[in-house]
């Protein structure tokens, strides 16, 4: 009897799930304030467009390594019934992902996109030997966010900050710090994200021919010692780690400047009393011309798990390969900024933000993203990360910048097995 | 006739001692040898997880450890934290298990209880505890400032030697009460009568610990020893919750490295991983060994 019952139990699962799989599709992804009201917009986007039957079952995961453990995992044993259809990834490490698990990943050959329409550097991170893997979410341009009024204080404007040297920056900066007490700039001390910005507004990488560029570039041996004058003048500020930086720095009102990836908004617009008070504009740059830089963000990609390619790859075609309404609600919801270029000229893009004193933020990261340079990147960028991290806290603790990059370069070297 | 049943008694008894055994015995191979055996198959192999190839020449793996200065960095750490925490917290446990052994003392319970506690914690959680309480805008910071011993608020975790100094203290808050209570154990198996005797012969309470305590505490000593050695060459959950590793990499654990090669970063080098763990592994056999020849006095 018992028997009889688990085997009918057994079949309802199939016959259930079979059911099931026609017109649904599942994701993972991460942070429920940014890219899941993203992944919503997107389902009732196509829900109400295309296919009323269309069904999204989104998996909330706590962050994006959880998504990057779930690949190697799947990847080392072959076995990939655990995945969801489709992954968010983080752009810089799906690469090295591709090249490690070939078969884990669909590419989207086939797939209705005008790929042109889209930021070039945003694009160069997931397409892999000319095939397109990803659909672009975010756009991971970095801004440049000021606060005017403390600017203003010490006689400054946002022009005076705009297309400026990293030198005349510090000169403002020392001038900031003394007269208002608030640093520039803030970073965790143990991330790099400040010298990959800075060299790439230069149009330069760490890596060249696929092998470290640290102390042979002359770019980036002045940048590390501009970041540690900065730290020395009070300018920087180098917090602890990732929360303190977000928490301790820009939501504890520290700082009277914030540089990375346009993703930060949302931190620094948690500091309510401070709307209105903010504006962005362009890095500095070593030779004064206006820097433009991305850091960070990630794109949907579809898994050897997936039962339905084509429905995948029709649903992210429609979506996120260009709907104004998917990017329009993404962008209300979730704060969500496009690199796709028409979507980022709809009406809801030209809006002023009051937390930016009436400034047209979002038009303007979709139109500073475009001037983006495309740098080389490497499936070794958060080792790299980390060991340069690590040579900037050297110096700070007495070591001189040649010993430290080599030290971070040989380092380097190493791990990758050169 | 006779011998034959006594015979039969006794295979069935060993019969029923090896059914008892066998379960046990086949989950330690099956969980515990097979992947032991298969790690060390791993850790002579390279390249990508979904295609590990035998690595050129075979012990590879092994012999680039020599060149990898975090590896070095990362083994120093942790041999630190075992030389100081570890006899710091022995020591102490034993005096904490004396103190909570003498019978009249009052709420003896309550006080077992308070310094076990820290043990019933998760590692995570006591980690960011300890991590929020150590802030240069934490707790500590201000209780010190308030009573004057320092004029401005210490970056505990933000330089090498201080944030080493938090991690030892986070490890003997949160173990010094497990090892206690195996001295207390083994506290209460020593007869009372042995003391009463010290003391009619006009011992001290100095010359008692050291000459009656101690050598009879010895076999739980050895073990809490072991235990503890090979626990702190694990360590793990610290490093990564409390500091991250950081300052630039000053306060990394072997175990926190063996798992950025993993999983860590993005880079999963399994078969460099592998080589590493059965370093540590080969570590931990050698002196939970050491530590046996030392504490064994049979001869």
């Amino acid at each position: 009897m018992k028997k009889v019952f688990a085997i009918a139990l057994v079949l309802c699962m199939l016959m259930g799930a079979t059911a099931a799989v026609a017109e649904k599709l599942t994701v993972s992804a991460w942070d429920a304030n940014f890219n899941i009201p993203a992944l919503e917009a997107a389902a009732a986007d196509y829900k109400a467009n295309v296919d009323p039957d269309f069904e999204l079952e989104i998996n909330t995961v706590s962050g994006s390594s959880d998504v990057e453990n779930d690949m190697t995992t799947a990847g080392s044993s072959g076995d990939y019934s655990n995945l969801s259809d489709i992954v968010l990834f983080q752009d810089h490490y799906i690469q090295r992902y591709v090249a490690d698990y070939p078969d884990a990943w669909v590419s989207l050959e086939g797939a209705d996109i005008n790929w042109d329409d889209f930021g070039a550097e945003k694009l160069s991170y997931s397409t892999i030997n000319g095939v397109h893997y990803g659909v672009p979410v975010d756009n991971g341009t970095a801004i440049f966010a000021y606060r005017v009024d403390l600017l203003q204080e010490c006689g400054y404007t946002i022009e005076d900050v705009t297309g400026i040297t990293w030198e005349r920056f510090i000169e403002i900066g020392e001038d900031v710090y003394a007269k208002t007490g608030k640093y520039m700039l803030s970073m965790d001390g143990s991330g790099n994200d400040l010298p990959y910005m800075m060299l790439q507004a230069e149009g330069l990488s760490q890596f060249k021919d696929g092998e470290p560029f640290i102390t042979q570039n002359e770019a980036m041996v002045k940048i590390i010692s501009l970041l540690v004058e900065m730290q020395q003048k009070n300018i920087l500020y180098l917090a602890n780690d990732w929360t303190g930086y977000t928490d301790q720095t820009i939501m504890g009102d520290q700082v009277a400047g914030v540089m990375n990836g346009n993703w930060i908004i949302p931190t620094i617009e948690q500091v309510a009393e401070n709307s209105g008070k903010w504006e962005i504009t362009t890095m500095p740059t070593l030779t004064g011309a206006e820097g433009y830089a991305a850091n960070g963000g990630s794109s949907l990609y579809i898994t050897a798990n997936c039962k339905n390619p084509d429905l995948a790859k029709k649903f992210l075609a429609y979506t996120f390969g260009g709907s104004t309404e998917t990017y329009d609600n993404a962008l209300r919801n979730g704060g969500v900024i496009t690199c796709c270029i028409s979507a980022g000229q709809s009406d809801v893009y030209q809006e002023g933000v009051d937390f930016f004193n009436g400034q047209a933020i979002y038009s303007k990261i979709v139109e500073m993203g475009s001037h983006v340079p495309i740098v080389e990147q490497n499936d070794y960028h958060y080792t790299c990360r980390q060991y340069i991290g690590a040579a900037i806290q050297e110096i700070l603790m007495g070591s001189d910048v040649e010993t430290a990059l080599q030290n971070a370069e040989d380092q380097l070297r190493f791990a990758m097995g050169l | 006739m006779k011998q034959k049943n006594k015979g039969g008694v006794q295979a069935r008894q060993q019969a029923a001692g090896w059914a008892f055994l066998t379960p046990a015995t086949l989950l330690i191979f099956l969980m515990s040898f097979y992947p032991m055996v298969q790690a060390f198959i791993t850790s002579l192999k390279t390249g990508s997880s979904a295609n590990l190839q035998w690595a050129e020449p075979l012990f590879n793996n092994y012999s680039r450890m020599f060149q990898d200065r975090m590896f070095k960095t990362a083994m120093g750490n942790t041999f630190l934290y075992l030389i100081i925490q570890v006899p710091i917290m022995l020591v102490l446990a034993i005096l904490l298990a004396q103190l909570l052994n003498n019978k009249d003392l009052k709420f003896r319970g309550l006080f077992r209880t308070m310094i076990f506690l820290p043990c019933a914690t998760a590692l995570v959680s006591y980690a960011i505890i300890f991590k929020t309480l150590f802030a240069t805008q934490g707790l500590i910071n201000s209780w010190l400032v308030g009573i004057g011993i320092v004029k401005e608020n210490i970056n505990w975790l933000g330089q090498p030697g201080t944030a080493k100094a938090v991690i030892i203290i986070a490890l003997l808050w949160r173990w010094t009460g497990y090892n206690m209570v195996f001295f207390l154990a083994g506290l209460q198996n020593i007869d009372y009568s042995v003391y009463e005797a010290a003391n009619i012969d006009g011992a001290s309470g100095w010359q008692t610990f050291w000459s009656i305590t101690v050598p009879l505490l010895k076999p739980v000593i050895v073990m809490t020893g072991i235990m503890s050695i090979n626990g702190t060459l694990q360590l793990f959950d610290e490093s990564v919750n409390l500091t991250n590793g950081g300052p630039a990499n000053t306060t990394i654990t072997m175990s926190h490295y063996i798992y950025n090669n993993s999983l860590g970063q993005g880079v999963a080098n399994f078969g460099y991983a592998s080589a590493l763990a059965f370093v540590v592994f080969i570590l931990v056999a050698v002196l939970a060994w050491i530590n046996m020849k030392v504490g064994d006095t049979r001869d």
